[in-house]
């Protein structure tokens, strides 16, 4: 078991465990409130499909510009934007369902994102694109992370009562705004954007489990939207810190160091959570 | 006023009536009747703007963005989703400039006017079908759209609910209100809509509610 001291020990020591930290921490904030969303309009699985669809820019980008932060950025941010508006768009036209439709075109991005790594030559290491590496945060990948996270809590603010109403009602806000489709892109831009500036740090793969597990565990905790959201910050905070001293101290590799720890509170939510966990019957609270 | 001009509605390339014309004045209260898979639920999605039509015209005396409520039928809501029922009705106040002390006030007179009052912080998960109803029904109130459209809003509810939706359509027609409601309680319709529109496959009809009921056998048009 650690100790009390070591529970700051390597954040007060070395600046890079303090970078991973801080943009974990603020990673964590503004991936809850998507997660949350996600689950309520019935996407889940959509974070998982996006992860995979950046491959192929983020391969592009580090083979015109080498390991290069904007260069990896812009390319994933495009190529996610573009995969997630293409499924879009084919779903519109064709009224093909939207799970299907992105489930479609993922492994096609997925693909050539492998394949162009192997044109590439293999000088950049798969594994880290996918599963990352916290502990190589640096100076303007942390500041990147900032501004992005800091971007895009406000984007939710702002966006947060008509992104509410177009998912449990979405009749009700088309006969009284036209903001329901702004409201649906805009969130989605924000699920890129957090997923792609995510993957530097702890890899696309793992940043969608940060951003799902803190979000479906809080559902055991409450009846109330704003409540889930900040047990689900919470609790998405709490795995970053603990997921980074596990890593250092036993000598781990970060990013699943984080999502085990965000799984560990999952499971404990199934099992104990006041609202229909396992442990307690369904309640209909009358006195809330 | 709801003037439709020569409107075929339905999926691409099986319209479910041939052209139809029909007018709905301003301060009107009208029922639509027909047999199931008339295509009365899909009329109102079309004069709402949900739902474009195949041919032909609607024209609205008001913008249907802020000026118009539609009420549908209300399996469509995830009764998961983690707000209480006052939340829900609250939305109705959207786009509105009243000052916060003014909208609890009418907040609290909605959900006491519905009957609502005690569960006002329930989830919608603990609410039982007729309560859901009535909170859609109170945050229509709230909304005070010129132009109302209810599809089967009666449905769900008990003989209580019954009575207080009937006492609030009399009001909101009392005060000029345009509305139109699907209804397929024809003894209902008698006694408390004045003009119904039958819609059948061969057309529709506008009339008199108490003429044009009296005209078909019950089991016809139920």
């Amino acid at each position: 078991m650690l100790s009390a001291p070591q529970l700051w020990q390597p954040f007060h020591e070395f600046v890079f465990m303090r970078r991973a930290l801080l943009g974990g921490l603020v990673l964590a904030c503004s991936t809850a409130p998507l997660g949350v969303f996600l689950i309520l309009r019935r996407m889940s699985l959509i974070g998982d499909a996006v992860a995979h669809g950046i491959l192929p820019g983020a391969a592009l980008g580090f083979w015109f510009a080498g390991l290069s932060l904007p260069a990896l950025t812009f390319g994933g941010l495009g190529a996610g934007l573009s995969m997630a508006g293409l499924a879009a768009w084919i779903t519109r036209r064709t009224g093909l369902r939207e799970d299907a439709s992105l489930a479609a075109i993922y492994p096609i991005s997925l693909a050539s994102g492998v394949l162009i790594l192997g044109i590439a030559g293999k000088r950049l290491d798969l594994l880290h694109l996918l599963f990352g590496s916290a502990l190589a945060v640096d100076g303007p990948t942390l500041t990147g992370m900032l501004w992005v996270s800091g971007f895009s809590m406000i984007a939710m603010a702002l966006i947060y009562k008509p992104l509410l109403l177009d998912t449990l009602d979405p009749l009700f806000l088309q006969t009284v705004s036209r903001l329901g489709p702004v409201a649906h892109g805009v969130f989605l831009t924000l699920v890129v954007l957090n997923l792609v500036i995510g993957f530097q740090a702890i890899g696309a793969l793992m940043v969608v489990g940060l951003m799902m597990l803190p979000a479906a565990a809080s559902r055991f905790w409450s009846h109330r939207l704003p409540v889930l959201i900040a047990i689900a910050s919470m609790l998405g905070c709490l795995s970053v810190w603990l997921g980074l001293l596990l890593s250092f101290f036993y000598s781990l590799p970060s990013g699943p160091a984080i999502v085990l720890v965000a799984g560990g509170f999952y499971l404990l939510s199934v099992v104990f959570g006041p609202v229909h966990g396992l442990l307690r019957r369904p309640i209909l609270p009358i006195s809330q | 006023m709801i003037r439709c001009q020569a409107l075929r509605w339905g999926a691409p390339g099986q319209p479910l009536t041939p052209p139809v014309n029909f007018e709905l004045s301003t301060g009107s209260l009208t029922a639509v009747i027909g047999a199931n898979g008339s295509g009365k639920s899909s009329l109102l999605k079309v004069i709402a703007g949900l739902q474009k039509p195949l041919t032909g015209k609607i024209f609205l005396d008001v913008s249907r963005k802020g000026s118009l409520s539609f009420l549908p039928q209300q399996q469509h809501l995830d009764r998961q989703f983690p707000i209480s029922l006052q939340e829900l009705v609250a939305a109705g106040f959207w786009g509105s400039k009243q000052s916060p002390d003014l909208r609890n006030q009418r907040l609290k007179t909605a959900l006491e006017d519905w009957c609502l009052s005690g569960l006002a912080h329930r989830p919608l998960m603990a609410l039982s079908g007729g309560e859901l109803q009535r909170a859609l029904l109170a945050r229509m109130s709230l909304a005070q759209a010129p132009l109302l459209l209810l599809d089967e809003p009666h449905a769900a509810l008990d003989e209580l609910g019954q009575a207080l939706l009937w006492k609030h359509i009399h009001a909101w027609h009392a005060k000029g209100r345009t509305l139109v409601v699907v209804c397929h309680d024809l003894a209902a319709v008698r006694q408390h809509i004045p003009h119904t529109l039958l819609i059948k496959s061969s057309g529709s009809v506008l009339g008199p509610s108490t003429e044009l009921i009296r005209q078909q056998p019950l089991t016809q048009v139920a």
